[in-house]
Formats: structure tokens, C-alpha cells, sequence
């Protein structure tokens, strides 16, 4: 504990930075110590860098992750008649994605790592509940919706323990986002996700994926 | 002992390092009352932050790690210990702050004595500190070497900073990608100009395992800074392969400079104007060969769908 407390707590040397005052929303650059709360880079605009981070990059691959998803269940089911409803409810994800990018910028947050592996997962669970049928796929939304609206109710949670004040438009970001996946988790439970065979056994498989993507996403 | 020095670091506060040594490893939480008036003693020398300690103070500096102060007991208890996160109150300087000035006058000798113990004690005598305040370091002029590193990537980023100002205020023109990587790049060797004959020393000091992760950080952290002045707005895994390009031009142009006895360096510039000119012509073959690909692909699903209308598969469900 001392030899790994040495080097970090010696740390504090090498991240300090002269307090920037950049035009826009730009927090100072600098590397944080893992085990330094408060790094200097986000003294500027007061935030707690390292939690900011973590809940960007993952929210961004979650995002990216589920546009995958409706995009696999669109090369399979675009011409079906529950078509329209997924291109709708990808719409909104292509937005979501969108406004993800901008924060990610803004808050020079590094993108995780295993975004090429989510994009080619993303489409594969989402063609491949589609082949399950129309039933499938709404099954899959549902699972993933769920688990990620709980994901936006963590992340809601910790930004209002940190300081409702200061996280103020991450904060309505989030919650609008929330909202937005909820009413997707509705939409497939109205199109009868729950009749898919072996649902249970499905969205539980689904679930634990999203878990472990997440947990994944945040570190790496 | 190094790192028991560090876990007491800046986390519980004021300067007391000297008495550190003498101090019995079994105290783990909670600094002897000794180390607390020796804390006071430095507290209130190094009252003002930038004025050089008055001449009184500066004698309680030269009594020894495991010197006496009898006499301080009174204040000392005053003193408030106020240390537990590296808090400063006002008149307060903390041990952080203290050690940086102790690095950078430091910095000044290190052409003589190279990046060594003896770098920090010439810096911190010339502070009015006792040589014994080196001993707050590692023998091997790790930390200088780290201070300056920091020191240098603070000042690119200001750098930095100007120019993106000037270019918003137009007053400067938006330099083309290539160019500004070179000139940051340049910019940020050249401060090791001053220090380049003892700079093969600290390169192999930042690779001992003890410093990979400081500079590791370091180094990230400064190709980040460059990424993101020259408006770098990729949110997908081209962000990693830009750092990494960059860091291999940054790395290698460095090696180059240690043994480049050209006037003013200009085979390093060359050198690595040679490796930016490389690296974007690397990135646009690459789009050129994901524009072909996609190109590809779009011909391929088209004979699919070709496929499919005329075996009747195409059909709505």
C-alpha cells in the first residue's frame, strides 16, 4: 500500500498545470492520478474529471452500441411491417449519438477502446434478434432499453450526490435521454416482446452483456 | 523509505520532510509532535509565497533533520494542522509548493551536475534551504527530471493556448494540420535545448520502471494537449491511432535530436517535417483505401440484391 501510495502521491508533481482559462467549455488537459480525486484538469471549470469521464465514455459507446443495434435489426426487419417503428426509435438514437459526440469533445474525454469491437457486436445481437423475428427484436429492445435506463438512473443518481448545481446540463442530458429510453422500452413491450419464445432466458443473457459492456466501456 | 516519505506526503500537509528520516517508521497515521513544530518552522518560513525568506526564518532551515526546537513548542501546537488533503490556508506554503520551488531553482545547475541529487541541493541552497532539503528527493533526480518535463508541457500548452487565441481573434492565420503538428513538435524540443547534453541521462531515468507511469501520463497527456489545438474532434478509434502516430513522430524525432550535431538542429527539423509529411500521407492512403473498400462493398450488395430479385427472395414479408 505504501510502495503503490509512493509513487501516485508523487504523482501530484507531474499533473500539475497552470489553470487554463480556454475560450468554451474546455477544462484544463493534463493527466489525473488515479488516486487524486480532485485532479487539477478539471479544477478549471470546477468538475470531478475522472467521474465526468467515465460516465461520457460510456454513455457515448452505449449510444453507439445501440445504433448498431437498431441498424442490424433494420437490415433485417427494414422492410417489415414493424420497419417504421424501428427507424423511428433509431432516429432518436442517431441524436442521441450525436449530442454524445459533442459533450465528448467538449469535455476531452478519450473514447473507449473497444468501440470497434461494440460496432460489430451492436449490429451482429441486433440482426440477430431480428431473425428471431419481429418478436425478437422488440425482446432485445426491451432488454437493452431497460438496462440502459437503469444505467441513465445510476449515472442521474451519482451526478445529483456530486452536486446537482454544477452538473446541471449533463444532468438534463442524461434525464432527457432516460426518458427517451424508457418510451423505446415501452414501444417494444406494446409490440409484443413479451410473447417471444424463451424471453425471459433472452433478456437475461441480453442484460448481462449490457452489464458487462458497461463495466467494460467505463474502465477501458 | 522513498515511499514512505511519499505516503506521507503532500496528503498530510506541511514540510517536514527533514525530520522524516529520523523519524520511526512506526508511525503510520499520525506525525510525531516533533514533525509537527518542524512542519510550523517551515510553515512560517516560507510564510510569503514568492519573497525570498526573511534571513531570521531561513536559520531554522539549517538546523539539522534531527535538530531541536524546544522553542517552538508554544507555536508549534498553534499551528493547525490543517494538512489532511494538502489544504493550504493563506500564509501557509505547502509542501507541493515548496518542493516545485525547490525543483525549478534547481533546474539551473543541472547542466553541471546533470539531473542528480546534487542539481536539487545546489537549487535548494540557492532557495536558502539547507542542502539536506534534497533529501526530500529520490537520489537518482527522478522528480526534477518528472518537474521538468511538467514544466515544459505546461508551457507548450500555453502556448498553444496563445495561438488558438490569435487564430480566433484573427489576428493569425489557421495553420494547415501538418504544419502546426510540426511546429508544436518543434516548439516543445526545443526546450531541451538548454539541457540536451545531460538529456540522454533523464531519458533512461523515465524509462526505469519506478517512472513509467508518471511519464507515461506526461507524455500522453502533452500529445493529448497537441491533438487538441489542432482541432482533433474524432470521437471513434482514429482518436487512439492520431495520439499514437503522433507519439511515434514526437519519440523518434527526440532520439534523433540527441545526436544531431548540425548547426541549430536542422537535420531534427528536417527529420521530422520528413515523418508529419509521412503520417498525413499515411492517413490519406488510408481513407483512400476505406473509400475503395466502402466502394467495394456497395457493388457487392448490389449484386446480392441483384441476386435475391431474380431468385424471387426479395419479397415483402
Amino acid at each position: 500500500m505504501a510502495a503503490a501510495a509512493g509513487p501516485s502521491v508523487r504523482c501530484w508533481l507531474w499533473q500539475r498545470r497552470p489553470l487554463l482559462c480556454g475560450p468554451g467549455p474546455r477544462p484544463v488537459p493534463g493527466g489525473g492520478a488515479p488516486l487524486r480525486p480532485c485532479s487539477t484538469r478539471g479544477a478549471q471549470r470546477g468538475i470531478h474529471k475522472p467521474v465526468i469521464d467515465r460516465i461520457i465514455r460510456v454513455d457515448h459507446a452505449g449510444e453507439f452500441g445501440a445504433n448498431r443495434i437498431y441498424a442490424g435489426q433494420m437490415a433485417v426487419l427494414g422492410r417489415s411491417g414493424v420497419g417504421p417503428v424501428i427507424q423511428q426509435m433509431w432516429n432518436q438514437e442517431k441524436e442521441h449519438l450525436k449530442k454524445f459526440n459533442e459533450l465528448m469533445v467538449a469535455y476531452r474525454v478519450r473514447p473507449t477502446v473497444l468501440l470497434p469491437f461494440w460496432n460489430v457486436a451492436g449490429f451482429v445481437l441486433g440482426a440477430g434478434s431480428a431473425l428471431l423475428g419481429k418478436k425478437g427484436a422488440m425482446a432485445c429492445t426491451v432488454a437493452v432499453e431497460e438496462s440502459i435506463s437503469e444505467h441513465y438512473n445510476n449515472q442521474i443518481r451519482t451526478l445529483i450526490e456530486e452536486d446537482p448545481e454544477k452538473y446541471k446540463e449533463l444532468l438534463q442530458v442524461i434525464k432527457q435521454f432516460r426518458d427517451e429510453e424508457q418510451e423505446h422500452h415501452d414501444i417494444g413491450l406494446e409490440h409484443d416482446a413479451e410473447a417471444t419464445p424463451a424471453y425471459s432466458v433472452l433478456k437475461t443473457a441480453i442484460q448481462l452483456g449490457c452489464k458487462a459492456a458497461i463495466f467494460l466501456s467505463e474502465r477501458i | 523509505m522513498w515511499c514512505l516519505s511519499g505516503l506521507f506526503g503532500s496528503r498530510v500537509g506541511p514540510a517536514w520532510y527533514p525530520l522524516l528520516r529520523v523519524v520511526s517508521k512506526g508511525s503510520q497515521h499520525y506525525p510525531p509532535v516533533r514533525a509537527l513544530q518542524a512542519s510550523a518552522v517551515l510553515g512560517r518560513a516560507s510564510n510569503e509565497h514568492k519573497e525570498p525568506l526573511a534571513s531570521p526564518s531561513q536559520q531554522h532551515f539549517d538546523s539539522p533533520p534531527a535538530g531541536h526546537q524546544p522553542e517552538q513548542k508554544p507555536q508549534g501546537l498553534h499551528h493547525s494542522y490543517t494538512g489532511q488533503g494538502g489544504q493550504q490556508s493563506e500564509d501557509y506554503e505547502s509542501e507541493e509548493q515548496l518542493q516545485h520551488r525547490i525543483l525549478t531553482a534547481a533546474l539551473e545547475f543541472v547542466p553541471e551536475h546533470g539531473w542528480t541529487a546534487e542539481a536539487i541541493a545546489e537549487g535548494a541552497k540557492t532557495l536558502g534551504l539547507s542542502v539536506a532539503a534534497a533529501g526530500m528527493f529520490h537520489s537518482d533526480g527522478s522528480e526534477l527530471i518528472l518537474h521538468f518535463v511538467s514544466e515544459c508541457n505546461s508551457k507548450l500548452s500555453e502556448l498553444l493556448q496563445k495561438e488558438q487565441k490569435l487564430v480566433q481573434l484573427g489576428e493569425a492565420e489557421k495553420k494547415p494540420i501538418d504544419e502546426f503538428l510540426r511546429d508544436a513538435v518543434e516548439a516543445r524540443l526545443r526546450m531541451l535545448i538548454p539541457y540536451i547534453e545531460k538529456w540522454p541521462q533523464a531519458l533512461s531515468i523515465l524509462l526505469l520502471p519506478r517512472n513509467i507511469p508518471s511519464s507515461l501520463n506526461l507524455l500522453t497527456s502533452m500529445i493529448d494537449d497537441i491533438w487538441h489545438y489542432a482541432g482533433d474532434q474524432s470521437t471513434d478509434f482514429s482518436w487512439y491511432t492520431r495520439r499514437a502516430v503522433l507519439t511515434g513522430i514526437y519519440n523518434t524525432t527526440e532520439l534523433v535530436m540527441m545526436q544531431d550535431s548540425s548547426p541549430g538542429f536542422e537535420d531534427t527539423w528536417r527529420f521530422l517535417e520528413n515523418r508529419v509529411a509521412d503520417a498525413m500521407a499515411m492517413s490519406s492512403t488510408a481513407s483512400q483505401v476505406q473509400s475503395t473498400g466502402e466502394a467495394v462493398v456497395q457493388g457487392l450488395m448490389g449484386a446480392a440484391v441483384t441476386i435475391k430479385n431474380l431468385a424471387g427472395l426479395n419479397q415483402r414479408r
